[in-house]
């Protein structure tokens, strides 16, 4: 349940466009220490195939992906 | 620098040396003709942004390890080591160019300073020293080649979110899908970045037999100039179009994913077209038709550079546009000599970071759009969209950036 995880940072993308909701989350990640997590909200649906290879990259891991009405939100715990 | 990170780098310098790079590395004789052809040196004035200047930080260490003068008389063959503070210079000189391609056209031995610049991109990733932010998309990119299964659910709940919005544009019957995907023998695979909803109502209006990639078109790996990368992003959707046995590839308004599926894809079962050409198509075929009354007012179009000038594809967006508009504006007398916008060869993707720099070298391209006093401003690029945008914000050009294809999708007439 996302009431469970605990945000530690939100990362607002919402509008952004190819490549920045990438670009945006590799910097906010770093703003929060290891083991804690950030919520990353965006608009894009090319987010949903981009951020699983992302966070697979980079040693994130990703808790929780929730789709609402033109919203994707990522819950991500930074690992490394 | 150690020796042998310099030897292992002078490896990578050696594997590109081909026929044609000796060429330019060996022909200019610094006439001139090149420094105003960069917008970076037209908008900012400094030496170091003429294009010949670049390739000469390429030049002398090439003079210095490849050629008899220079490895016994340095001083005199103008030859210098490669140094850290080589790298710097060469980093300065790769990541302020777009690779555009303006110079060559005006460069009577017709020098291409964007693949001198490869040498000096490849010369970074061996020394760790690119641009790590374009190294983990590219990364990211190679992944999901690999990992289809790992993103597949999301994606196909993802474009199914999306569906409505294409049907808002066009309607289509009980029955049909609005974005089909892995449609096995479908005669077109269209290749997208964010989202697929104007192209796919226009080709749901023309009656394609489409189908939608799971891969984004961008090749992260040509930005940061990494030949086995870009080859492997390149690749996954060769692989695909072949699995689907389609008969064309069409890439989404992205410049780079353009070029490099158009020029370096080989010899396929499949032709390669770009997204402005198929509309363009539609149009004269009179598979779609448009409403000229939608757009009022004057319209100028920004020619993206590896679409038009490296890419070939300069009518087919006037052809579009005059069916659009009675008051289409050219920027330039000739498209092929066309301003760049600042953002290309990865630059856009390096985000604020460089934002400055890419508003201050781009002031010739906000300047050549506003003299034509049109209204709205188009493009066939995601990136150059993407620095339009920051251009009329920061030089307060007051104009509306569109995309072609969403241009064309909301004047289809049902």
């Amino acid at each position: 349940m996302t009431e469970d995880i605990k945000v530690d940072k939100v990362v607002d993308l919402k509008g952004m466009p190819c490549p920045m909701p990438i670009v945006k989350v590799s910097k906010g990640i770093k703003d929060v220490e290891v083991g804690q997590v950030i919520e990353a909200i965006t608009t894009d649906p090319g987010a949903l195939a981009d951020f699983p290879a992302w966070a697979k990259t980079s040693g994130n891991e990703i808790l929780k992906t929730d789709q609402q009405e033109g919203l994707i939100k990522f819950y991500i715990e930074r690992k490394a | 620098m150690d020796q042998k990170t310099r030897d292992d780098l002078l490896k990578l310098f050696q594997d590109k040396l081909n026929e044609a790079m000796k060429f330019y590395l060996e022909t200019c004789t610094r006439c001139g003709v090149c420094t105003e052809a960069c917008h970076v040196y037209a908008s900012m004035g400094q030496i170091k942004y003429i294009a010949a200047y670049r390739h000469e930080i390429v030049r002398r260490i090439y003079k210095k390890y490849f050629k008899r003068r220079g490895k016994i008389w340095p001083s005199v063959g103008e030859a210098r080591e490669l140094s850290e503070m080589a790298l710097e210079e060469l980093y300065e000189a790769v990541y302020s160019c777009t690779g555009c391609r303006r110079c060559m056209v005006y460069c009577p031995f017709g020098i291409d300073t964007q693949m001198i610049m490869s040498i000096a991109k490849l010369l970074l990733i061996g020394a760790h020293t690119e641009p790590e932010i374009l190294t983990l998309l590219t990364d990211t990119s190679v992944e999901k080649g690999k990992s289809l299964e790992l993103f597949k659910k999301g994606f196909l709940t993802g474009i199914k979110n999306l569906e409505k919005e294409v049907v808002k544009k066009w309607k289509i019957e009980a029955g049909e899908t609005a974005i089909p995907v892995d449609v096995d023998g479908a005669d077109l695979l269209y290749v997208a970045l964010a989202g697929a909803v104007p192209a796919a109502a226009i080709f749901n209006a023309a009656g394609e037999n489409w189908t939608l990639s799971f891969f984004e078109a961008v090749n992260f790996g040509a930005f940061v100039g990494d030949p086995t990368k870009t080859k492997l992003i390149l690749d996954r959707i060769v692989d695909e179009a072949k699995r689907l046995k389609v008969k064309e590839v069409c890439i989404c308004e992205c410049g780079t994913a353009f070029r490099v599926m158009k020029q370096l894809s080989g010899k396929q079962p499949f032709e390669v077209s770009s997204i402005t050409e198929v509309h363009a198509r539609y149009l004269r075929e009179g598979r779609i038709k448009v409403d000229k009354s939608k757009f009022r007012e004057p319209i100028t179009y920004h020619d993206p550079c590896q679409i038009a000038r490296n890419g070939g594809i300069i009518d087919e967006p006037r052809y579009i546009l005059n069916c659009l508009s009675d008051d289409f504006r050219e920027m330039s007398p000739e498209p092929k000599y066309n301003w760049c916008c600042g953002g290309g060869g990865g630059l856009v993707a390096l985000g604020e970071d460089n934002l400055d720099f890419r508003m201050k070298s781009a002031k010739v391209k906000a300047d050549q759009a506003q003299e034509t006093g049109a209204k709205i401003l188009t493009t066939a690029c995601e990136n150059c969209h993407t620095q339009l945008i920051d251009l009329n914000s920061h030089y307060e050009m007051g104009v509306e950036v569109k995309f072609l294809s969403s241009m064309v999708a909301d004047a289809l007439m049902q």
